[in-house]
């Protein structure tokens, strides 16, 4: 049951029919493990947090720099060389102190990242590089957990949901490159609303699914053009042999 | 045959496969995604997927940041 406080605090969320009482109370019970608490990290936690998600494992192992605060709305200029992860929490205990944060502010490795993802009942890929995202992608397979992939440089973004059983695949699928050169926001830049356009749809689909709604965009990517305002859904497929979920499907 | 890449025009006198269209986009493989239709066709598949007159091609790169 949710307390007077709860229900107050969330009201505006109750009222969805799709959301409800018992909804809330799922997305109290849920916990989400966010990689990368930067452009896409920021506003994905901050919605997930103020939705009243019970728990959130923030991993980010960077510290604030002052050309961060252009796009990573978390943050505040007096913050920098903080911890992201350290101040994040801190952050988000402002915001909902209902929602409980387990910081991580090394970078996650294979034994870690594995351990830290069974715990979560779905993950959020927010990070900025392309060997992370493979090992994000591999262990969500492992775990047989829910992965929601984000990701924005100038002004692209890419969003895809992949889920058990892997019928369209996995993010290895779709991306076989372990180690390509990709463009970055430190290298070719970024506007702060395309970050933040992709993360918050992140945060959405967390949301939903943890309210038992099924996302609309699983085995489907997103392509954001923001400098047209355009927007295409492309079916994933599965790669034969995927080293990473093959054996999985 | 005439085939659209990223809401642009071609036409090639002969069917081509998508590893043929990228040589001839003078596009990398590395990092590159392609759609069909909008339906994506995984990397392995590219050296035998043959295209068809009408076929609308999506090619885009991998993006890493956040």
């Amino acid at each position: 049951m949710l307390n007077d406080n709860e229900f107050m605090r969330y009201s505006r969320q109750l009222l969805l029919e799709d959301i409800g009482m018992e909804g809330q109370e799922k997305i109290r019970a849920g916990k989400v493990l966010i990689v990368g608490l930067g452009g896409l990290g920021s506003p994905a936690a901050l919605y997930l947090a103020a939705a009243g998600v019970g728990t959130l494992f923030l991993a980010d192992d960077d510290t604030l720099h002052v050309s961060n605060l252009q796009r990573q709305i978390l943050y505040r200029t007096a913050d920098a060389d903080d911890y992201k992860a350290k101040i994040a929490q801190r952050e988000l205990g402002k915001l909902n102190p209902l929602c409980q944060t387990e910081i991580f502010t090394h970078r996650l490795d294979g034994g870690n990242l594995a351990d830290l993802v069974a715990r979560a009942d779905l993950v959020l890929d927010c990070s900025d590089n392309m060997a992370t995202r493979h090992a994000v992608n591999q262990a969500c397979v492992e775990a047989e957990k829910p992965l929601i992939s984000g990701s924005a440089v100038g002004f692209s973004g890419q969003l895809l949901v992949i889920e058990p059983p892997y019928a369209h695949g996995c993010y290895r699928c779709l991306y076989p490159d372990l180690d390509t050169p990709t463009r970055n926001c430190r290298t070719a830049g970024v506007l702060g609303p395309v970050v933040g356009v992709i993360g918050t749809l992140q945060a959405l689909e967390a949301i939903k699914m943890l309210a038992g709604c099924a996302s609309p965009l699983s085995g489907k990517l997103r392509l954001f053009d923001g400098k047209q305002q355009s927007w295409r859904t492309l079916q994933l497929a599965p790669s034969a042999d995927c080293p990473a979920c093959g054996e999985a499907r | 045959m005439k085939i659209s890449v990223n809401d642009s025009d071609y036409a090639f006198d002969a069917a081509i496969t998508l590893d043929e269209l990228l040589r001839f986009l003078e596009h990398p493989q590395s990092g590159s995604a392609l759609a069909v239709n909008q339906v994506i066709v995984p990397r392995p598949q590219w050296a035998e997927y043959l295209l068809k007159d009408g076929d609308n091609i999506v090619l885009f790169q991998a993006i890493a940041g956040g």
